[in-house]
């Protein structure tokens, strides 16, 4: 075989173990999508409660947690208590919302969800799925972090812990501080 | 009449070129209908939530909702491209079940292409390479051998390895 074709094996190989052990490390829960990274688009979406619409205006200086779910999906009710205990910690501040968006799923099923479960931060239905499809939802529960600059920071597939809220919000608003 | 029965080959030739017409008329290009451009955009986006389903294909939920989105977008006279951007601006490149050629998913065509052309080289070379010639003995063994031959040769002995 000659030299440079045993150059060019050797590389290739080479290339092959890079790339698979990026992949390897690559966190499964992190998919990359179009959205991660860009500009959040605003919405306006009908509150669960009955109480008129409700607009979600990224970009407007507060950090933005929006949690998508449904009444039928058993990791959203698996995380649903980390979340009740981070907007219990950050209710008062007023740099961070929480937006609940019901995905897939009957009004009158996410109202009971919401009502039994102690959800008490805005909670709207996204009945069509267009807002699930602008912020490229795979499957719920997925949660995004905006930005207090409008950008989608960071998104969390399938139940989520406090922790990663917490560092999630947190690294947020000391990026918005610095 | 008579003219027909005179000229036969003339209406063979004007029956051929009238099958060729109809042929042709009813093999023409046929304006697509909105229905059948939502099926041909939704065919070509992957439902998110599927294994290797189309949009067009899937009955997810999910997947319904995004060919209710495609409908509502030819509606509103948006290019293909614009729709399937606008699928990619929110799933990646991922979203379309062939990848476009300029991007990393593009690999997948070029790598086929890229081993064939790499294999036509090796092959190439190999036939136009000259076959290896065995380095000359050296001068003493060379001169052994020929004496051997010799007199072998001089005996009228069949010449045999290994002796």
């Amino acid at each position: 075989m000659p030299r440079w074709l045993r150059l060019v094996v050797v590389a290739g190989i080479a290339a092959l173990v890079v790339v698979l052990g990026l992949a390897f490390r690559h966190d499964p829960q992190d998919i990359k999508t179009g959205t991660v990274g860009k500009p959040a688009a605003a919405f306006t979406l009908q509150k669960l409660d009955g109480s008129g619409p409700l607009t979600v205006t990224p970009g407007d200086g507060k950090v933005v947690v929006i949690n998508f779910f449904a009444s039928w999906c058993i990791p959203c009710k698996q995380e649903n208590p980390a979340l009740v205990r981070m907007y219990e910690r950050y209710r008062s501040s007023p740099d961070v919302v929480f937006v609940g968006v019901l995905y897939q799923d009957s009004l009158e099923s996410g109202l009971a969800y919401v009502r039994d479960n102690g959800v008490t931060w805005s909670t709207v239905n996204d009945d069509q799925g267009r807002v699930a499809f602008q912020f490229g939802v795979f499957g719920i529960p997925e949660t995004y972090f905006i930005g207090p600059d409008g950008v989608i920071a960071g998104r969390h597939i399938g139940p989520i812990d406090e922790q990663t809220l917490a560092t999630g919000i947190d690294d947020l608003r000391a990026k918005a501080k610095r | 009449m008579n003219a027909m029965k005179r000229h036969p080959r003339v209406l063979i030739a004007m029956a051929i070129v009238a099958v060729a017409l109809a042929v042709g008329w009813s093999a023409r290009p046929q304006p697509e209908t909105s229905a059948e451009r939502v099926d041909r955009i939704t065919s070509e986006l992957r439902c998110v939530v599927c294994q290797g389903l189309s949009v067009k294909d899937s009955p997810a939920e999910s997947a319904r909702q995004m060919r209710d989105l495609v409908v509502q977008r030819v509606a509103e006279g948006k290019t293909d491209q614009q729709i399937v951007d606008e699928f990619r601006a929110s799933y990646g490149d991922w979203v379309v079940l062939t990848p476009p050629l300029v991007s990393w998913g593009g690999l997948v065509w070029l790598v086929p292409f890229a081993a064939l052309i790499a294999g036509v080289a090796v092959a190439l070379r190999r036939m136009r390479s000259s076959p290896q010639t065995l380095p000359e003995p050296p001068p003493a063994e060379l001169a052994a051998l020929r004496e051997r031959v010799a007199r072998e040769e001089a005996l009228d002995l069949p010449i045999t390895e290994g002796r």
